[in-house]
């Protein structure tokens, strides 16, 4: 099942963050955002490549997105 | 090099005592960066300016713990992890004292004080205790009898008055001369109402993030948010001043929908948006019900600490204390170089929705802010227009990312110094840090 997933980029491979996201590329991971000022890369990826992603060098960490939701515009706590 | 000095005329005897404590005759030795962490450094001060060739250190010890017994008859005792030495009174005579202090790799020279345990305080329980029944029934009498049973006796309840909301009083807002002129103050939300009255003629810079909605603010959460970060001084509508940072650079950048909805592709661009952007401190109050830390807020946070931008988040409202529920701190404010904001009310209670600290590293709150029956500004367009007054983290996280930017302007600090400075400013509440940690922000007052 594709999957929205949330790269973090290491702090070593800060200078190579549009590499890193053409290897993710190449691993299966559907690309949307490269974030070069904070080392982030925001896509999508079949959950069965997610160990080929985190095992790339210089991928911090893979994490499933979270989302988030405010409380409707009329209610007294927000 | 910081100027030196001794405390006491002449040096303090043994034994004697004045008005600000007991000494023991000792004196600490504070040694400049320069020396501090050089053993051999740290000696060659000592016998250079003091002849003081037998210094014991507590790198002689295990695990750096000195055992006073095991000294022997040394004539000074460093602590070589702080960069202090204890030096006996009579190697450091008046002679030698002299010459420690025209040393410029000596910091301080002040005479060691006798303190005591709170147990083994002189005054008497029972003495303080008759102190104590004394001031309670003064308090009563002049209060009348009615105890409030919150901040008696720091500070009554505030209210909204004509000219200021209750939360720019209580953050001392309203009383600082600085106004966030020079910095730039991000709010990552439902977008700003470009529009409204009170922001006409103030430079914005906005981007939305949410794909095919504009920046335009169709809920009214991130308007209301903009409003107590950055409003005017005096609101064209003319009602009372709402915001703190007066004079900010505004960047808005929507990443919740005009429903309300975001994910973290929309915050953690918004997030590098507003730091390429120079933001010094940026507000959001957002958050989801996850107690584990996010790697990829925990990481961004700490790379904008050191971009120099300060990010401040909303603890959450899930807690229903009133029924015994204390929620926990979600993402992203659960992440330990992210800023954890908590609400109180005018009556410096906590906020009965205001999420406690949860036990995952980082995960605690850090400071309160205003954040019940908040009054700011609202989207003209959507109801009850113009104006709005409503409760949340999410209102006390800009009141703080507000006071943050007038830091900023005050002292020059940006980043982890900028958190440090908010920290130490705060003002202590009657409740548990781990409802309010380090207080209720406050603004300089110069």
């Amino acid at each position: 099942m594709h999957e929205k997933i949330t790269v973090t980029v290491d702090d070593a491979h800060l200078g190579q963050v549009a590499d890193l996201a053409d290897q993710l590329s190449s691993a299966g991971m559907d690309v949307e955002q490269v974030l070069g000022e904070v080392g982030i890369i925001t896509g999508s990826a079949p959950s069965e490549t997610r160990a080929a992603l985190k095992g790339l060098a210089g991928v911090s960490a893979v994490e499933s997105e979270n989302s988030f939701q405010l409380p409707p515009s009329d209610s007294e706590v927000q | 090099m910081t100027s030196v000095n001794i405390g006491g005329s002449g040096g303090p005897e043994a034994g004697l005592s004045d008005q600000t404590g007991e000494f023991t005759g000792r004196y600490l030795v504070v040694f400049s960066d320069e020396v501090q962490g050089d053993a051999g450094a740290t000696n060659a001060t000592m016998q250079s300016v003091a002849g003081i060739s037998n210094m014991a250190s507590t790198l002689d010890f295990a695990g750096g713990a000195a055992d006073p017994d095991a000294t022997g008859d040394a004539e000074a005792m460093l602590f070589a992890e702080l960069g202090v030495a204890i030096v006996s009174a009579e190697s450091a005579g008046v002679g030698a004292v002299g010459a420690l202090n025209a040393d410029p790799r000596i910091l301080s020279i002040e005479p060691e004080r006798i303190l005591y345990a709170i147990e083994d305080h002189p005054l008497s329980l029972e003495y303080v205790r008759g102190y104590r029944d004394a001031v309670a029934n003064l308090y009563e009498q002049l209060s009348g009898g009615c105890e409030t049973g919150t901040e008696a006796g720091i500070a009554a309840a505030l209210a909204d008055n004509a000219g200021l909301t209750w939360g720019l009083q209580a953050t001392r807002a309203s009383t600082s001369p600085r106004t966030g002129v020079d910095i730039r103050l991000a709010v990552l939300d439902t977008g700003f109402d470009l529009a409204h009255a009170d922001f006409l003629g103030r430079p914005v810079l906005s981007q939305s993030f949410v794909a095919g909605q504009a920046v335009q603010d169709g809920h009214g959460h991130g308007t209301h948010c903009v409003g107590t970060s950055c409003g005017p001084k005096s609101p064209a509508g003319g009602g009372r001043r709402y915001g703190v940072a007066t004079d900010a650079g505004i960047l808005v950048g929507k990443v919740l929908s005009d429903q309300g909805a975001g994910s973290d592709s929309n915050i953690l661009a918004g997030i590098s948006w507003a730091i390429a952007n120079g933001a010094n401190v940026i507000s959001m109050s957002l958050g989801a019900n996850v107690q584990q830390v996010s790697k990829a807020y925990e990481t961004v946070g700490r790379r904008a600490l050191q971009a120099g931008s300060l990010i401040v988040a909303a603890a959450g409202n899930n807690a229903g204390r009133a029924a015994g529920n204390n929620g926990f701190v979600g993402i992203p404010a659960n992440s330990p170089s992210i800023m954890a904001v908590a609400a109180v009310d005018s009556d410096f209670r906590i906020a009965n929705f205001s999420a406690r600290s949860n036990s995952v590293t980082g995960g605690k709150i850090d400071i309160a802010g205003p954040g019940v029956a908040v009054y700011s500004s609202w989207p003209m367009q959507v109801a009850p227009n113009r104006y709005h007054t409503i409760s949340g983290t999410s209102m006390a996280t800009p009141h703080v990312a507000g006071l943050a930017a007038l830091l900023s302007e005050a002292t020059g600090a940006r980043g982890a110094q900028l958190w440090a400075k908010l920290t130490q400013t705060a003002r202590p509440l009657r409740l548990s840090s781990a409802d309010v940690g380090a207080g209720l922000a406050q603004a300089p007052q110069e």
